[in-house]
């Protein structure tokens, strides 16, 4: 049997600078080794250079369409260590930036989805729908984003009043347009036969392999971190972690579309219930974090997203450990991308919602 | 629903945007979108920020003291902001007359400079068109900062009624 190996990247094969190595037999696919690193900057070592505030701009550039998520867990394993408490109001900003973001976020994955299918309108409808929430997340945190919004203490700046009544009309309008979309492209049969059956990562490998996230939901496991492990006010939000059990593409594709209607669902709860009142501790001068160790996590669009702080006292971080899910996925990909055919290749990579620049961190 | 039956209905689903549905596309140098609030403040006494959009700064050259608070937080961040000296520029406050000077090529307007600032001296502005033919006029001094943008008001708004679009 001979075979042919090529290289898929590294200049840019889908999401970023990444190279997929994949050995072909004809046109099946053999083998696909995954080799990253090309876009590594050292944000951890960075961050031990680098007061508390300081590296809120650093993080969030892993994911930038995701940089509130990226930041929860950073506030998190900080407020833990320094022991406080943010006012509730905060707490309710931070939900709804969050939920925004993985909104953003999984829009910009279903339009890639339909890219990479070869459907340039599903490209273009969903990239067009972000800017709502892009307009929204602006309106509260100033930037459209790269937010630096939430750091320990709470969050920069009050939420205008406006963004209710604005919220409630995008989210009105975005359920008509998610029914569209299941027109257009999950009920379309020219992309069930692409994506039904293609990439299936059982359960028990999903597990093995500590697979997180939409991913891992997709396979038929129900974990997540906002529900399993509750922060900031999630446990009073009532919502559902959608699980599918084929472990396909388009399963993967699906648990995206669920999750954005109950990002909606929260986003309409947590507006209706947000409080009155302060949003920020005020700190005055640095912030100090004292000597101990602690892990923070939260579930980040695309997964679960841990940081493990070491402190000693001083201004800046003993040591910051990220791990972030594009690179817990990342080993998921040979088991995924095996037997199919190389066409296939572009939509099931992608399915796994990998992302080089914050694998590499 | 037969193969046949669902391509129509994803063709139709996408045909009826082509002919019914307002589309949200603005003509940009014509039509801008409305930014919330005139830009990004920061209120050190509360120590909370007033909401805005974070564009370019404006610097008030009459309230700043010179202490590079800003320069020191930025340092960690972009290394954009540079104090230097101005003999042009007498103020009380600052008797060494040293101003920051912003290098937008560097900045990401995340805005740790204005919660730096002890002194309400530096704000942000809703100005995002920046935009130069080299990099030297990208290099804003503090007399260019103290000049406060003149944006044109964005004068169209989403509507959200048979499909987003923009309204006039």
């Amino acid at each position: 049997m001979s075979t042919l190996t090529i290289s898929v990247g590294p200049q840019h094969p889908g999401s970023g600078h990444f190279r997929l190595i994949v050995t072909l037999d004809g046109d099946r696919i053999v083998d696909a080794i995954p080799d990253p690193g090309y876009v590594h900057r050292g944000e951890e070592k960075l961050a031990e250079y680098r007061n508390y505030i300081q590296n809120i701009p650093h993080f969030e550039r892993m994911g930038l369409h995701d940089a509130n998520n990226m930041m929860f867990a950073y506030v998190n394993a900080v407020e833990h260590l320094m022991d406080l408490k943010v006012p509730e109001r905060a707490d309710y900003i931070r939900v709804i930036m969050a939920e925004l973001n993985r909104l953003i976020a999984h829009l910009y994955y279903t339009a890639i989805t339909g890219i990479f299918v070869g459907h340039s309108t599903m490209f273009m409808w969903p990239v067009g729908d972000r800017e709502l929430f892009i307009d929204l997340a602006q309106m509260i945190a100033g930037q459209r984003v790269s937010y630096a919004f939430i750091l320990p203490g709470g969050v920069r700046n009050d939420m205008p009043e406006e963004v209710k009544k604005k919220a409630e009309k995008a989210c009105d309008y975005f359920e008509k347009r998610l029914v569209e979309y299941d027109k257009l492209l999950m009920n379309n049969p020219l992309f069930e036969r692409r994506a039904k059956g293609v990439g299936i990562l059982t359960k028990q490998d999903a597990i093995r392999l500590g697979v997180v996230g939409p991913a891992l939901r997709a396979s038929g496991v129900k974990f997540d971190v906002r529900r399993n492990d509750p922060y900031s006010v999630y446990d009073r939000l009532d919502f559902d972690i959608p699980v599918s059990n084929d472990g396909d593409t388009w399963a993967r594709v699906w648990v995206h579309m669920e999750e954005m209607k109950q990002s909606m669902r929260i986003i309409r709860q947590a507006l209706k219930q947000i409080p009155t009142g302060p949003v920020k501790v005020n700190l005055r001068g640095q912030v100090r974090v004292p000597p101990g160790e602690s892990f923070g996590r939260a579930e980040a669009s695309r997964g679960e997203i841990s940081y493990y702080l070491v402190s000693d006292g001083g201004r800046f971080p003993y040591r910051l450990r990220v791990i972030t899910p594009s690179f817990r996925n990342m080993i998921a990909m040979p088991y995924v991308l095996k037997g199919m055919v190389l066409a296939d290749m572009p939509p099931s990579y992608w399915s796994l919602d990998y992302w080089p620049v914050e694998a590499d961190r | 629903m037969s193969f046949v039956n669902k391509v129509l209905v994803a063709i139709g689903s996408g045909l009826k945007h082509v002919f019914l549905v307002k589309r949200f596309t603005l003509r940009y140098p014509q039509q801008r979108s409305v930014l919330y609030g005139d830009g990004y403040k920061y209120d050190p006494k509360e120590g909370v920020g007033i909401a805005g959009y974070r564009g370019r700064h404006i610097l008030f050259t009459d309230k700043c003291t010179g202490c590079s608070l800003c320069f020191i937080m930025c340092q960690g961040i972009s290394t954009a902001i540079e104090m230097i000296h101005l003999e042009n520029i007498q103020v009380p406050v600052n008797k060494k007359s040293n101003f920051p000077q912003i290098d937008y090529t560097k900045c990401v307007y995340c805005g740790f400079c204005v919660d730096a600032c002890p002194f309400y001296a530096l704000v942000e502005s809703n100005e995002y068109e920046i935009d130069a033919y080299d990099r030297e006029s990208l290099i804003f001094t503090p007399e260019q900062l103290a000049i406060p943008p003149k944006t044109p008001k964005g004068t169209y708004d989403i509507e959200y009624e048979g499909g987003a679009h923009h309204r006039a």
